[in-house]
């Protein structure tokens, strides 16, 4: 064999095997009763928008798309996935006291005015996840509403 | 004589007319968003010692004053000033403020473990009460 079939070789070996080790990818619970939509009445146009951009990573009904099930990337998949759920995730949205939902929508006008959510690496992959401006407003003013809402 | 009557109405109704435009242009007081909303000398110390320098409405840290402004707290509505006040108890329980960064320089604004249990205390039984 020559030194490039070798070589060769040894990757697509390290690939195959790589496949062997569980990506630990969070399991898809597509029925949520505290989830955020379910109990509140959201203008179609923010639930859309947090669909598209955000519940792939904070909430139970990810969509994983064909190269999450592939190693190396499943496994930055399933991070994100995974740590996007814990730090927020609407599938449980009801089950925040009324201070950690004040606090939660107050970090979601300051990521999404800074542009750091969507993460950039997702709208790579979802072009239909990159917000506008007036997408950005959107999200800002409903999560600003929504929080005196539960203060009225 | 019929002139001094005269003068004295118009000067009386140019009173009364200052006396109304006063009033009605007089906003109603600004009423606070959360009234009973108040720090307590002990809590003020500590952010006086460690964190107003970057959290004031005066401060030259751009970016911490965007955050957060503890001589403006007041002014927010309730669950804006809900939502600070989970987060100062989590940011102070994580140990996230002040940064590790300004610590290095400024050890002596570091918060004693009694201190930070005060701070997340009151941060936190104001913030339930608000949400009742
Ligand atoms: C690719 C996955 C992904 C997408 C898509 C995504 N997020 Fe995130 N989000 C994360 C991760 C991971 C973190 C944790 C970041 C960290 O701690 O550094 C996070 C953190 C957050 C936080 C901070 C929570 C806290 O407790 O501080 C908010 C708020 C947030 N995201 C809102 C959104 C919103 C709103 C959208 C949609 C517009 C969105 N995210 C889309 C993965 C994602
Ligand atoms: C050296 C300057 C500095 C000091 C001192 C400081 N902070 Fe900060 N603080 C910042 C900066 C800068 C940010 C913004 C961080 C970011 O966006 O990444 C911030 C953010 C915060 C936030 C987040 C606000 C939000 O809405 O997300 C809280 C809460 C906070 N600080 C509380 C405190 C408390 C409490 C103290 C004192 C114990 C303190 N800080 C001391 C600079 C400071």
């Amino acid at each position: 064999m020559s030194k490039g079939k070798i070589i060769w070789s040894i990757i697509i070996a390290v690939v195959i095997i790589i496949q062997l080790i569980p990506s630990g990818k969070p399991d898809v619970i597509e029925s949520n009763k505290n989830d955020l939509l379910v109990n509140n009445h959201i203008p179609d146009s923010v639930s859309h928008i947090l669909k598209n951009a955000c519940y792939d990573c904070h909430s139970n009904e990810t969509i994983y798309p064909w190269y999450a099930y592939i190693a190396p990337v499943s496994w930055l998949v399933s991070r994100d996935t995974k740590i996007g759920r814990e730090n927020l995730n609407f599938s449980e949205w009801e089950l925040l006291s009324k201070m950690d939902k004040a606090k939660m929508l107050d970090e979601i006008v300051d990521e999404v005015e800074s542009g750091a959510m969507p993460m950039s690496i997702y709208v790579v992959m979802h072009p239909e996840a990159k917000l506008s401006m007036s997408d950005r407003d959107m999200i800002m003013n409903w999560a600003d509403d929504f929080g005196e809402k539960l203060f009225e | 004589m019929k002139k001094y009557v005269l003068i004295s109405i118009a000067l009386f109704s140019a009173i009364l007319f200052l006396n109304f435009n006063n009033t009605d242009n007089s906003q109603p007081a600004k009423t606070p968003a959360s009234p009973e909303f108040s720090i307590p000398d002990d809590v003020q110390q500590i952010i006086d010692n460690s964190c107003y320098g970057c959290h004031n409405s005066d401060s030259k840290n751009k970016k911490g004053k965007m955050k957060l402004k503890f001589d403006e707290l007041g002014d927010l509505k309730t669950h804006k000033l809900v939502g600070k006040l989970a987060k100062i108890s989590e940011d102070i329980k994580e140990d996230e403020m002040p940064p590790k960064k300004f610590l290095k320089n400024y050890p002596e604004s570091e918060l004693t473990a009694e201190q930070k249990d005060l701070f997340i205390n009151w941060a936190e039984s104001t913030a339930k009460s608000l949400s009742e």
